[in-house]
């Protein structure tokens, strides 16, 4: 049979010859071509990218094939994770040199199991529109969403199946404490927070820009940025006055998603793998992947593309460590005290 | 010898499916072992309950729209019949995101029918059940088409020549007739909707969860494998049991239309217009809702969603490798589930008849999970990624070529015998001419359904492999509208393949089983 499958192989044109690296990432990866190109010539070596998921599913699969390693270097693990691939134990430590320009806070692991890349910031976006023709003031805090002028006006997704909405969660027990944090989901939720598996559905479908009746929504506070570049007729040299959307940075509900790129134990490329390492974190790519991914690079010195005046970067506060060392327990802790109750 | 004869014909796809399928499945299961104590919590048997309850539901639904309009159907003649009844397996083989689409843009908070209407649709199970039905009436229809179809008219003639009324006789003597294709096709609609993953997963939201998406919860998100195997054998059970209900039922041979068949006049056309128009409506509104979406911008009509996917420089990319994909999935499953079909005939095995149907009937989130543990290596391969796309078309081929094969006239075999023709001979000369529309129905269907199949619900995916699906995915997980109509655009691309598919390949007298 696997005779039978190599064959196949060859004639649907996959055969290879040259050394192969294989990176595995979550879905929403996407970097210049020509980057990768020339980082191929420059290595003599054949950049084999595989999605992995949505960058929970990606973890899961990493912990499953972990005695066999379905790739030698890893992107998109963020510090909701960390904690799970080292008790897996799935890396091995490289601190990539190009470290030095990343900001000591925003580094993932000293000992340099993941090398942060980009920050991400979780935030509710809020529909400009829906606000100004409802009237409406904008709410000030995540107590307000329990008001009953508030009430069904927010769609997250869930913590339970959703990396956005794990950031959301930990965002909520970082700043209620966890008992508080369950009477908060729980009273609002009772004033209609809705909850969809994925960001796509609450983004796509219940966000009231997009057909939905939902003008709050969780998404990344660059979300108003992306808005303004994928409208109908952008055009970089006449940037509207602002955003059809808004962020609406109320405390407690933002959270910084830092994303690294990291080896995986067992890569059967390893120098090859340090390398790519550096290359992520290189200016070049460093300044690429803003437009692309909409996150924000992680070395200092990197010029944004001028769409991102539309974003906006809160004060996050630093999550207390005991929350991020075990998200698990706390979205296992949600589903008993939130959603099944 | 025949019998053995037939079991080694079906030795290929067998195999075939013990790789792909058991042996990944029980690789899944024994994982963490199984905890069945999870039946216990009050929590899954609701979401058990749940799943019997909508595909139990929808069901019913088709039925009630489905029969009696395959009935009336059956019984007369229109202009553009057989266009329609082609036209009505473009909803079964359209992708679940497209459909997601077509139904939000219609009935979503913000819909072209819902908002006029002051219709709310969202905390309630409706539009997951119309979901349920765009895939499922169609084939409800076909299939109690064929049913109604085997009646033979002179039955129904000699009952109105005795003073029956239209609806005694349709009652009376077509419905006792046509009950085990009615059954079968009852049948297949409630394991279509019980297991079907993507629908749920897009419109279910947290309170409508199937048993399939708490499957995938537990696998691919939590790792919890004793609970998710539990839940897995509950499911594969149920499966099972309709499954086997559904072989002992469609053991009939395909319907012969009748030729000559008189117009409609008076109540039963207006009958006939009123059920199709609701079917219409329900199976191809959607469908338009999203061709309109890939035209329609804010700002109005527009052509810039359709100029993006064009200027692209992926889409050739993803339209060659969709193309091609769905070729090499369509050789595979035509040769491994046209051996297979000869040999379930041949051999006249009920295990080989439902073995033929697992594919359908296992949790594709579990063989993924499958797969990683039994094959990493090939897990992120293109062989195992064709692979995954056959085992999927396998059983549209299998179940197109069967009620062909059992309904060829078993003399004119044993006449070309008698005449000296050799058994491989006597095949391709009587044989394969009469089954082929058969074949090629099942081909059409089988090439469609891959398609628009999103690779990455079973294998990993690597961004050179990507394909239409696998775009349209994309483009919904980027926020901004012109990624939504680009979306659109694409899922209308996809579509058009689909109906190319069954205009090259099915001259539309398939059987959909």
């Amino acid at each position: 049979m696997r005779k039978l499958l190599t064959v196949g192989a060859f004639l649907l044109g996959a055969a290879q010859a040259q050394t192969t690296l294989t990176v595995i990432t979550h879905d929403s990866f996407d970097v210049d071509k020509k980057l990768v190109a020339g980082f191929e010539q420059a290595n003599g070596v054949r950049v084999r990218f595989v999605k992995g998921g949505d960058a929970g599913e990606m973890l899961s699969r990493l912990i499953l094939t972990r005695r066999a390693p379905i790739a030698d270097v890893v992107y998109g693990l963020d510090n909701s994770m960390i904690a799970r691939a080292r008790q897996a134990d799935l890396l091995t430590p490289y601190r990539s040199p190009n470290l030095a320009k990343v900001p000591a806070a925003d580094r993932l692991d000293d000992n340099g199991l993941l090398n942060t890349v980009d920050t991400g910031i979780v935030a509710l976006n809020y529909d400009r529109a829906y606000f100004q023709k409802a009237g409406l003031a904008l709410p000030k805090t995540l107590d307000d969403l329990k008001l009953p002028q508030y009430a069904k006006l927010t769609v997250v997704a869930s913590p339970a199946t959703s990396s956005p909405g794990l950031a959301f969660l930990l965002a909520t027990v970082n700043h209620y404490g966890e008992a508080g944090a369950w009477s908060w989901w729980r009273e609002a939720r009772a004033n209609g927070l809705k909850l969809t598996r994925g960001w796509s559905d609450s983004y796509n479908k219940e966000f009231s820009r997009n057909g939905g009746k939902y003008p709050i929504v969780l998404s990344y506070a660059s979300s108003p940025a992306a808005e303004v570049f994928y409208a109908d007729g952008y055009d970089p040299a006449k940037l509207p006055a602002q955003a059809p959307t808004g962020n609406l940075f109320l405390p407690g509900s933002t959270y910084r998603q830092l994303e690294g790129v990291g080896i995986l134990k067992g890569a059967k490329q390893a120098a090859l793998a340090r390398k790519f390492v550096d290359f992520m974190l290189s200016g070049p790519v460093q300044a690429d992947f803003p437009t692309r991914m909409w996150v924000y690079p992680a070395t200092s010195g990197v010029k944004l593309d001028p769409v991102f005046r539309f974003a906006q970067e809160p004060g996050v506060p630093a999550v207390k460590p005991e929350i991020t060392a075990n998200p698990q327990r706390l979205v296992d802790a949600w589903v008993t005290n939130v959603l099944r109750r | 010898m025949t019998r053995l004869g037939g079991w080694l014909l079906a030795l290929p796809a067998l195999v075939f499916t013990a790789l792909l399928l058991a042996l990944p499945l029980g690789r899944t299961l024994l994982e963490g072992g199984v905890n069945f104590a999870v039946w216990r919590d009050p929590y899954f048997l609701g979401r058990l309950g749940w799943t019997v309850a909508q595909a139990a539901g929808t069901a019913g639904l088709a039925l009630a729209l489905g029969a009696p309009f395959a009935y009336l159907l059956s019984r007369h003649d229109f202009t553009g019949k057989g266009l329609l009844l082609r036209l009505l397996l473009l909803p079964f083989v359209t992708p679940t995101l497209v459909a997601v689409l077509g139904l939000s843009a219609l009935l979503g908070p913000q819909g072209w029918l819902t908002r006029p209407l002051g219709l709310d649709l969202s905390e309630t199970p409706a539009l997951l059940i119309l979901g349920n039905l765009f895939f499922n009436l169609p084939v409800m229809t076909r299939l109690a088409y064929g049913g109604f179809s085997r009646v033979s008219p002179g039955l129904i003639g000699a009952a109105r020549t005795l003073g029956a009324t239209p609806w005694r006789a349709a009652l009376g003597v077509a419905l006792p007739l046509a009950l085990p294709g009615l059954a079968a096709g009852v049948i297949l609609v409630f394991l279509y909707s019980a297991l079907s993953f993507g629908l749920p997963l897009a419109l279910g939201g947290e309170r409508y969860a199937t048993l399939e998406v708490e499957i995938y919860t537990l696998t691919a998100l939590q790792l919890r494998f004793p609970e998710a195997s539990a839940l897995i054998v509950g499911q594969l059970a149920l499966t099972l049991a309709a499954t086997w209900a559904y072989t002992l039922l469609s053991r009939g041979g395909s319907g012969v239309p009748a030729a000559g068949l008189p117009r409609a006049r008076g109540g039963a056309l207006a009958a006939l217009w009123g059920l199709g128009a609701v079917t219409v409506l329900i199976c191809f509104a959607p469908l338009l809702a999203v061709v309109a979406r890939g035209l329609l911008g804010s700002g109005g009509p527009t052509l810039a969603y359709w100029q993006g996917v064009l200027a692209d420089e992926d889409t050739p990319l993803l339209l060659g490798n969709t193309l091609r994909f769905a070729l090499a999935a369509l050789l595979g499953a035509t040769v491994l589930g046209g051996l297979y079909a000869l040999g379930a005939w041949r051999a006249r095995s009920r295990v080989l008849d439902v073995v033929s149907l697992l594919p359908l009937m296992v949790s594709p989130v579990s063989l993924a999970v499958g797969y990683l543990l039994a094959y990493p290596q090939l897990s992120a391969t293109l062989p195992m990624l064709i692979a995954a796309y056959t085992l999927l078309a396998l059983p549209l081929v299998v179940r197109s070529l069967l009620p062909a094969l059992r309904a060829l006239p078993p003399r004119l075999l044993e006449a070309a015998r008698t005449l000296g023709a050799t058994g491989g001979a006597a095949h391709r000369t009587v044989t394969l001419p009469l089954t082929l529309p058969a074949l090629r129905g099942g081909a059409a269907l089988a090439l469609a359904t891959v398609l628009g199949e999103f690779g990455a619900t079973l294998v990993l995916t690597r961004p050179e492999w990507a394909t239409l699906s696998v775009g349209l995915y994309e483009r919904l997980g980027r926020p901004g509208e012109r990624n939504l109509g680009e979306a659109c655009a694409l899922a209308t691309v996809l579509l058009l393949l689909s109906a190319l598919a069954f205009t090259v390949l099915d001259g539309g007298e398939g059987e959909v089983t």
